[in-house]
């Protein structure tokens, strides 16, 4: 019996970084999924665990801890397994610097897209009635803006072009910093690289015309270098829905550049588009 | 290796780089930015400015090593007490989790609200005395168009009524949470001294002058100030100060969370 509990969702986001990096460190886990999209955060049992209502949280003996980056940096400091994070305090800066910044600029608008495309439109498939209840049940009232915003799309213009501007502009930081070195933030694999893949893993089918083989040949191999090691397969295999199998791209060798429309605007909840 | 501390005054998030380096005991050359006056965009002889130009924090202090710029506070911090002396993070992984989760809520939720309500009382002014052109030449430099709209906003003086309420409940909710649980006695925040004390007094230092109510009958709050104003270390980082009281000196910080 492990003494890791992981409340998590799909492998993606936040709920992928301490999956991910409990995989990598070769730490057993009890797997608690979570249905995000049928609200399962905002029911009692988990709300117990975590009264935020938010995923993920993971309990380790009597130890609860919430959110996802600095879990991933309890999980590498308190188990045995390979270092997810270098000796150098420099490196180590750079890495949390790109946590930061991949948690707080470029993730929410990553994540405003993902919300009024694919999680809104699938919560929707309950009836108004059920939605509101469920709404209702949310704990913190900014996630309950957030929530209604998704399910009754009103996301504005102005906040969706300033989240396309910064999708814009945070894959070309990621592309040049990838030509600094291997991985994203120090030279050897580590908890940037988790988050960022959690991220990014999608770019190429969400944001075709932004990020392919010809525009940002190094986020590629970097995602594909990733996608190889054996604790992403195992990680990925532990998603249930066609959202996860978006990962599938990274197995093709050349992903040419194609239009906008045919990005997360169109839906990534479309079956097309997870066929392939 | 070559390395310098770019600090404004020591408030906010220069407070806690000052502070940290002093407890490093690192010997480490430091430079003043007057960050109302956007020095900290025409720092020369950079040769990767991707974490100064793209920092979530806005104006705060900068370590350059190498010519690498690096910026956010908490981590700068973090990296002077990882090369120095190293007594500034618990060693236990929780209780690291613990003061890491700290230095968040107080990054993430009272620095937005402090730098907002400390603009308002004292930057705004400065800034919109000056000619349309010399703030144009002032933000010309600026790379990041959030970080600019946020100067912006705030040489027009567009401070939203809703904005204010909030950011000073927030203000208050964390000088609530620092009262509490210093409750039971303890002398720092989370375990022994750490980044979470220093973050803490940065943020919240300049507000007992601009929100003082949010400090009303909190003892325990107000004994721990006296705390952490009598560490050698604490003198030493305010005697950086260039101006009388340090902490009516803010800039441009944080955005307010937009979304998730
Ligand atoms: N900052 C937190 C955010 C957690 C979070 O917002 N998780 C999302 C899923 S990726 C969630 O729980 N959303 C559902 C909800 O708010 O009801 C972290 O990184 O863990």
């Amino acid at each position: 019996m492990s003494d890791v509990t992981l409340y998590h969702w799909e492998p993606n986001a936040n709920s992928g970084k301490p999956m991910l990096a409990l995989m990598e460190k070769g730490v057993k886990f009890e797997s608690q999924y979570l249905d995000m999209l049928n609200f399962d955060q905002h029911k009692p049992d988990y709300l117990a665990v975590n009264p935020q209502g938010t995923i993920p949280a993971m309990t380790h003996g009597d130890n609860v801890l919430v959110e996802s980056t600095a879990i991933m940096e309890y999980v590498d400091e308190a188990f045995p397994g390979p270092s997810l994070m270098p000796a150098d305090p420099r490196d180590r800066l750079r890495i949390r610097w790109w946590m930061k910044f991949m948690d707080q600029w470029l993730g929410p608008s990553f994540s405003m897209f993902g919300w009024k495309y694919f999680v809104g439109p699938a919560a929707r498939q309950k009836g108004e009635a059920e939605l509101e209840a469920a709404i209702n049940r949310i704990p913190l009232p900014e996630r309950q803006i957030a929530w209604r915003k998704a399910v009754y799309g009103l996301f504005s213009d102005e906040e969706m072009a300033e989240s396309g501007r910064r999708i814009g502009v945070g894959i070309k930081m990621l592309e040049a910093e990838l030509v600094k070195r291997d991985w994203l933030a120090s030279d050897q694999y580590s908890l940037a690289d988790i988050n960022g893949f959690n991220l990014a893993y999608a770019l190429p089918l969400s944001q075709p015309h932004l990020s392919n083989d010809e525009l940002t040949p190094n986020i590629m191999r970097w995602l594909r270098k990733i996608y190889a090691r054996q604790a992403v397969k195992d990680c990925w295999a532990l998603g249930r829905t066609d959202m996860v199998k978006r990962v599938e791209i990274l197995e093709q060798d050349y992903i040419p550049p194609k239009p906008e429309s045919e990005g997360i605007a169109k839906g990534i909840g479309d079956k097309e588009n997870l066929a392939r | 290796m070559s390395a310098i501390l770019y600090y404004g005054e020591p408030n906010g998030a220069s407070f806690t780089v000052l502070a940290a380096l002093e407890e490093s005991r690192l010997n480490i050359e430091t430079r003043y930015l007057d960050l109302l006056s956007g020095a900290r965009h025409r720092i020369v002889g950079l040769t990767d400015r991707v974490a100064l130009d793209m920092g979530v924090e806005g104006e705060g202090p900068v370590l350059v090593i190498n010519g690498e710029a690096m910026t956010e506070s908490v981590f700068i911090a973090q990296y002077l007490d990882e090369a120095g002396a190293g007594h500034m993070q618990p060693k236990d992984a929780h209780t690291h989790w613990q003061m890491l989760m700290w230095c968040r809520r107080v990054t993430e939720r009272a620095a937005p609200a402090a730098a907002f309500l400390g603009c308002r009382s004292n930057a705004h002014t400065k800034l919109a005395a000056i000619s349309e052109a010399a703030f144009a030449d002032l933000t010309a430099h600026i790379v990041s168009p959030d970080l600019k709209a946020r100067w912006e906003a705030l040489r027009r003086g567009d401070f939203q009524q809703a904005q204010e309420e909030d950011s000073i409940a927030k203000i208050s909710d964390l000088a609530a949470l620092c009262n509490t649980q210093l409750g039971d006695g303890r002398d720092w925040l989370i375990g022994d001294y750490s980044i979470a004390d220093l973050v803490t007094y940065g943020w919240l230092a300049g507000m007992r002058g601009i929100v003082p109510d949010a400090f009303a009958d909190r003892s325990k709050l107000a004994v721990w100030f006296a705390r952490v104003e009598a560490r050698p270390s604490v003198q030493r980082a305010l005697a950086h100060a260039i101006a009388a009281h340090p902490g009516q000196h803010w800039a441009p910080g944080p955005e307010i969370n937009r979304w998730g």
